[in-house]
C-alpha cells in the first residue's frame, strides 16, 4: 500500500488553518463568554437575535441586497445581451471585452474610488448610483466567463443553426431553446457575482462611506463595539455565502449534464 | 431539370477563398455525397445551401427556386450536424416534435407522426429520455428522425457519423441508406470517409482545396480516378511517374500522361496474356481483416499488392517475385 503520511498531513494543517479562524468566529457567535478559557463557556442564540432585532442591520442587509442584486440585474439585462451577440455574432470582438476583463482586475479598489470621486461628485449623480455602476463593470468578469462557458458548453451557434432550420425565428430560437440550455451557468454567474459583491467593502466606504450603510460597514462599526455582534454577522454572511456556494455547484453540475450532450 | 442546381458558386474569407466556382446538380431521391478532406469547403457548400452562411457569388436553387434571399427557416432543408446539436433541454419526443410545432401542427398528429419517426429509427423505449441519457448513437438517431420528420426537400448531413464508434457507424451508415430509400428523401451526405462515401452514395463529388475535382458513382471514382490526388485519397492506389513505370515494366506506355495509378488489387502474380509486369522483393505483409497488404521493392520504388486474405499467396520478406498487371488497370492520370 502507499504511503500518504506527508500530504496527508500538509492536507490536514491547510484544513486547519483555513477552518479555524471560521469556526472560531462562528463560535464566538453563540459564546455566552470566551475570555480565559480554551473552549467558550456556555452557548447562546443572545447575540443572532439581537442581531436580527436591530433595525440598523436589517436596513444594512436590505442595502446590501439592493445594492449587489441591483448590479447583477443591470448587467443581466444589458451586459449578458451584449456578450451573447458578441459571442455568437461577432467572435472577433471577444478580444475588446477580454481586454475590459482585464482592466477590471487591473484597477486596485482604492485607486478605483478616487477616480469615481473626482469624475464624479461634483455633477450631481448620487454617489450611490455611481458605486452601482462601477459595480455593474465590476462583476464583468464573472458574468462574461459564465455566459462565454455556458454559450459553448451547449454549443449555442448550432443549437440556434437547428432550430431555425426546422422553422423557428431567431427570437423563438433564443426563447424555447437557447435560454432554457444555458440558464444554469447564467444562473451560477450571478450568484458568483452577488456573492462577491455582498462582500465589496472598499468602494462602497470610501465612494460613499456610512450615509450608506451596508453590511460590510455595519460590520466594521460593530467591531470597535461587540465582538460577539461583529462574529454573528460574519455567521450570517458564512451562511449565506454557504448557501450560495452550494447552490452554483449544484447549477454547476447540471449545467456539465447539459454540455454532455 | 435538376431538382437542387448550384452554379458558379465562391466563397471567400476576408482574402482567402475556400470554394471556387462550384457547379453541381443533384436529382430528386438522390444520395450525394461531398468527399474531401478536412478544410476542403465541402461542410461549407452544406451551410450555404441550408442558408445558413452566405456565399460570395453564385446561386443555389431548390426546385428551380433561387434560395439566395430565403431565410434558412423557410428554405425547407434539414440538417443532421456531426455534434448533433439536440436540444439538451427537451426529452428525445420533444427535440423530435419541435419542427412540427413550429408549424403549428395539431398535437394529434404532432403524436402520430413523432411515434412513427421513433419506430423508423427505433428509439421508441427512449421518447422520454434526455439527450445526455442516451450513447452517441442514439444521439445521432434522434438528430436524424427531428431532421427527417419535418420532410424536407434535401436533408444535409455535415459528418454526421465521424464521431461514432467504426462498428456504429457501419450500422447507421446502412441504416441512413435504407431510411433515404425508403423515404426517397434527397440527401447531401459531407464526409472524409472515403468507405463511407462508397457505402452509401449514389453519387460522389470528390473536393480538394474548394473545387470539385471529380464527380461520378462510386465504382466510377474508385476505378478511374483522375487526378493523383483522387488516387491517393480514394483508396492505397500505387502511383508512379510515366519513367518509374516504363523503367520497372521494361515497356514504353501509351498515352502522354506524365502520371499512373495501378489498383493494388490489381496486381497480381498470375501471369495472363498481355500482362505488363514487374519484378520486386517482398519487403512486408500486414493483414488487416479479410486483406493481406504487401509491399514490395523495386529499385528505388515501392508498391503495394493487396489479395484477400482466404486467396493469398504466401509472400516470403526479402524475396523476389514476378507481379503481372493488365495494360487496362495502368489508369493514367491527368
Amino acid at each position: 500500500m502507499k504511503k500518504r503520511g506527508l500530504p496527508d498531513l500538509f492536507f490536514v494543517i491547510l484544513v486547519l488553518y483555513l477552518f479555524f479562524p471560521i469556526l472560531a468566529t462562528s463560535l464566538y457567535a453563540f459564546a455566552t463568554k470566551w475570555n480565559k478559557t480554551i473552549f467558550p463557556e456556555g452557548i447562546t442564540f443572545k447575540w443572532i437575535s439581537t442581531l436580527f432585532q436591530d433595525m440598523n442591520f436589517i436596513e444594512a442587509f436590505g442595502r446590501t441586497v439592493l445594492l449587489s442584486g441591483g448590479a447583477v440585474v443591470i448587467a443581466f439585462l444589458f451586459v449578458v445581451p451584449a456578450i451573447f451577440v458578441i459571442v455568437l455574432y461577432f467572435p472577433k470582438y471577444e478580444k475588446w471585452i477580454q481586454a475590459i476583463v482585464v482592466m477590471v482586475y487591473a484597477f486596485p479598489g482604492v485607486i478605483l474610488a478616487v477616480g469615481l470621486i473626482r469624475a464624479y461628485s461634483k455633477i450631481g449623480v448620487p454617489m450611490v448610483f455611481v458605486v452601482l455602476g462601477a459595480y455593474v463593470i465590476g462583476i464583468l468578469p464573472y458574468i462574461y466567463q459564465s455566459t462565454r462557458n455556458s454559450l459553448r458548453n451547449v454549443n449555442a451557434r448550432q443549437l440556434l443553426d437547428a432550430a431555425e432550420l426546422l422553422g423557428a425565428s431567431k427570437v423563438q430560437s433564443f426563447l424555447k431553446v437557447l435560454l432554457p440550455s444555458v440558464y444554469p451557468g447564467l444562473f451560477a454567474g450571478a450568484l458568483l457575482s452577488f456573492s462577491v459583491l455582498f462582500g465589496e467593502f472598499v468602494l462602497i466606504n470610501l465612494v460613499v462611506g456610512s450615509r450608506f450603510e451596508t453590511v460590510q460597514i455595519y460590520l466594521v462599526k460593530k467591531l470597535e463595539t461587540s465582538g460577539h455582534i461583529a462574529s454573528a454577522v460574519v455567521f450570517v454572511y458564512l451562511v449565506l455565502m454557504g448557501i450560495l456556494t452550494i447552490t452554483i455547484s449544484v447549477l454547476t453540475k447540471r449545467s456539465k449534464g447539459v454540455a454532455n450532450t | 431539370m435538376s431538382y437542387v442546381v448550384i452554379e458558379g458558386l465562391h466563397k471567400k474569407y476576408g482574402t482567402s477563398t475556400v470554394l471556387s466556382n462550384i457547379d453541381m446538380t443533384i436529382e430528386k431521391g438522390e444520395f450525394v455525397t461531398l468527399l474531401g478532406p478536412s478544410g476542403c469547403g465541402k461542410s461549407t457548400i452544406l451551410r450555404i445551401i441550408a442558408g445558413l452562411t452566405d456565399a460570395t457569388a453564385g446561386v443555389v436553387k431548390i426546385e428551380g427556386k433561387d434560395m439566395t434571399r430565403i431565410q434558412p427557416k423557410n428554405r425547407e432543408v434539414g440538417m443532421v450536424f456531426q455534434s448533433y446539436a439536440l436540444f439538451p433541454n427537451m426529452t428525445v419526443k420533444e427535440n423530435v416534435s419541435f419542427g412540427l410545432k413550429m408549424k403549428k401542427m395539431e398535437q394529434k398528429e404532432i403524436e402520430k407522426q413523432v411515434q412513427e419517426i421513433l419506430d423508423i429509427v427505433h428509439l421508441t423505449e427512449k421518447a422520454d429520455a434526455y439527450p445526455h441519457e442516451l450513447s452517441g448513437g442514439q444521439q445521432q438517431r434522434v438528430a436524424l428522425a427531428r431532421a427527417l420528420i419535418v420532410r424536407p426537400k434535401v436533408l444535409l448531413l455535415d459528418e454526421p457519423l465521424s464521431a461514432l464508434d467504426a462498428q456504429i457507424r457501419k450500422k447507421l451508415q446502412s441504416d441512413l441508406r435504407s431510411i433515404q430509400m425508403e423515404l426517397g428523401m434527397t440527401m447531401v451526405l459531407v464526409t472524409h470517409d472515403q468507405e463511407e462515401a462508397m457505402a452509401v452514395s449514389d453519387k460522389i463529388l470528390v473536393m480538394n482545396k474548394g473545387e470539385i475535382a471529380q464527380i461520378g458513382t462510386p465504382t466510377e471514382i474508385y476505378t478511374k480516378p483522375k487526378t493523383e490526388f483522387i488516387a491517393n485519397f480514394i483508396g492505397h492506389y500505387n502511383v508512379f511517374s510515366r519513367q518509374e513505370l516504363e523503367k520497372m515494366i521494361g515497356k514504353t506506355l501509351p498515352g502522354k500522361g506524365a502520371k499512373f495509378a495501378i489498383r493494388p488489387e490489381a496486381i497480381h502474380v498470375k501471369m495472363e496474356a498481355d500482362d505488363f509486369y514487374m519484378i520486386g522483393i517482398a519487403k512486408e505483409s500486414v493483414m488487416s481483416g479479410n486483406v493481406i497488404r504487401t509491399v514490395f521493392q523495386a529499385g528505388d520504388r515501392t508498391y503495394s499488392v493487396e489479395q484477400l486474405h482466404q486467396r493469398a499467396q504466401h509472400f516470403e520478406v526479402g524475396k523476389a517475385y514476378e507481379c503481372y498487371v493488365a495494360p487496362k488497370d495502368v489508369i493514367e492520370l491527368t
